[in-house]
């Protein structure tokens, strides 16, 4: 919301604002799977092209290989 | 003519009549009455002023030998002693903007009121706003007489000893400085005012300026993630335990930079966060890395997924930051990422 209102380009949903990249209530490893989930869609997202403020949900992301 | 103003106008080299860029290094000089578009202006001032003397100086020299050109100005100032200082226009023309604005600076000390115009992103205009009355013009000298016009018109006013109005009312650009004014109705008269204007559909203004963001333009998207330099930034607040340079946990001043280099984790026992607009006890009992995932991101560039991480990271305290220090720290970050070739950046924002 914040980073929308702000007016940046390419906006990764992240979870919470006190765990942006992760959830402290998941195991180790899916804590681990869920920031690299975050990370793929920045990725993702650096690598579309957007016309103004664009938010990409790492909900949508297809689970990665590793 | 002996009954008008004394009106002083300062040009640069080239509307000075001295010439283009070649002589932008021309050192401050003085000819008497007007020259170039001052002969437009003595036009429209007409007998209320007189166009005694033109300043001119090469945009570069007064830019570059500050000290010079302001000694030479003021002594200039105090010989001729004219009732009003005109400036420009300098529409677009950066270092013209930042003399024109300096010469009114210099004219202001020496109790001189004074004048400019140009374009709002003029960096005259948005680095020395608050000592101006600056009025706007476009980015084409094609407007030179409709912008002298206006000037000589505050010229005329602020000659003749003057108070100027508020900024939206006159015309000239906001000086961001607030005065303290008598209202005619108290507050909760206005704000009714407001809600009924609003009601109906009329117009009304709020008295509180909200800034607006600006909307950046995005970036070109990245082609190929192998061959990137990753740059990092968080304003969660991310700092080396017991906080070292003393980053505030809000309204913060500054970005500061760490190192990462041969770092696959941000631990624990090393790392804290120290912001002050959320709780902060999964940053700082758990795990750090929830504001700058850099496990993750390791792991992505041991793999070849993305080329490289730059190893200095930039952190900042993102709670009730200014907007105008907000701006300050991206340009500073963007500038040490630009020259080191960082070809993209991820923030974490809290």
């Amino acid at each position: 919301m914040i980073p929308f209102a702000a007016k940046a380009g390419r906006i990764v949903r992240g979870m919470r604002v006190e765990h942006v990249c992760g959830d402290p209530n998941l195991s180790e490893e899916n804590d681990a799977r869920l920031a690299r989930r975050i990370v793929d869609t920045a990725l993702r997202a650096l690598q579309t092209e957007v016309d103004g403020p664009t938010v990409f949900d790492p909900a949508e992301e297809t689970a990665s290989a590793t | 003519m002996t009954d008008g103003l004394k009106v002083v106008h300062y040009l640069n080299q080239f509307f000075g009549g001295i010439g283009g860029e070649e002589h932008a290094n021309t050192p401050f000089q003085v000819k008497i009455g007007p020259v170039g578009p001052g002969n437009a202006l003595q036009q429209i001032l007409g007998d209320r002023a007189e166009v005694v003397a033109t300043f001119i100086c090469g945009d570069n020299y007064f830019v570059e030998e500050a000290a010079s050109g302001a000694r030479d100005a003021s002594a200039a100032l105090e010989e001729i002693k004219p009732d009003v200082v005109i400036a420009g226009p300098a529409f677009d023309a950066g270092r013209y903007g930042v003399a024109a604005a300096q010469m009114c600076i210099i004219a202001k000390s020496a109790g001189i009121p004074a004048v400019t115009a140009m374009h709002p992103d003029n960096v005259g205009y948005t680095t020395l706003r608050s000592d101006l009355v600056c009025l706007p013009t476009g980015t084409r000298a094609s407007e030179m007489q409709d912008a002298l016009s206006r000037m000589a018109d505050l010229a005329l006013r602020l000659g003749n000893g003057e108070q100027l109005g508020p900024a939206s009312k006159e015309g000239y650009l906001p000086t961001g400085l607030r005065k303290a004014i008598v209202r005619e109705k108290p507050a909760w008269e206005r704000a009714i005012d407001m809600l009924e204007a609003r009601v109906a559909d009329e117009d009304y203004s709020s008295e509180v300026l909200i800034q607006q963001y600006e909307t950046v333009p995005p970036p070109m998207p990245v082609a190929d993630l192998s061959s990137i330099t990753l740059g990092l930034v968080t304003s969660g607040g991310l700092v080396p335990r017991g906080n070292p340079d003393r980053q505030m946990s809000g309204n913060a001043q500054q970005a500061f930079k760490y190192s990462i280099e041969g770092i696959t984790e941000l631990a624990l026992d090393e790392w804290e966060s120290v912001h002050g607009g959320f709780n902060t006890k999964y940053l700082n009992t758990k795990n750090p890395n929830y504001v700058l995932p850099l496990p993750v991101l390791r792991q992505l560039e041991d793999a070849g997924v993305i080329g490289s991480i730059y190893p200095n990271f930039f952190s900042t305290v993102g709670n009730g930051t200014a907007v105008t220090n907000a701006k300050r720290m991206g340009a500073e970050i963007a500038r040490e990422f630009k020259d080191a070739g960082v070809t993209a950046a991820l923030l974490v924002a809290t």
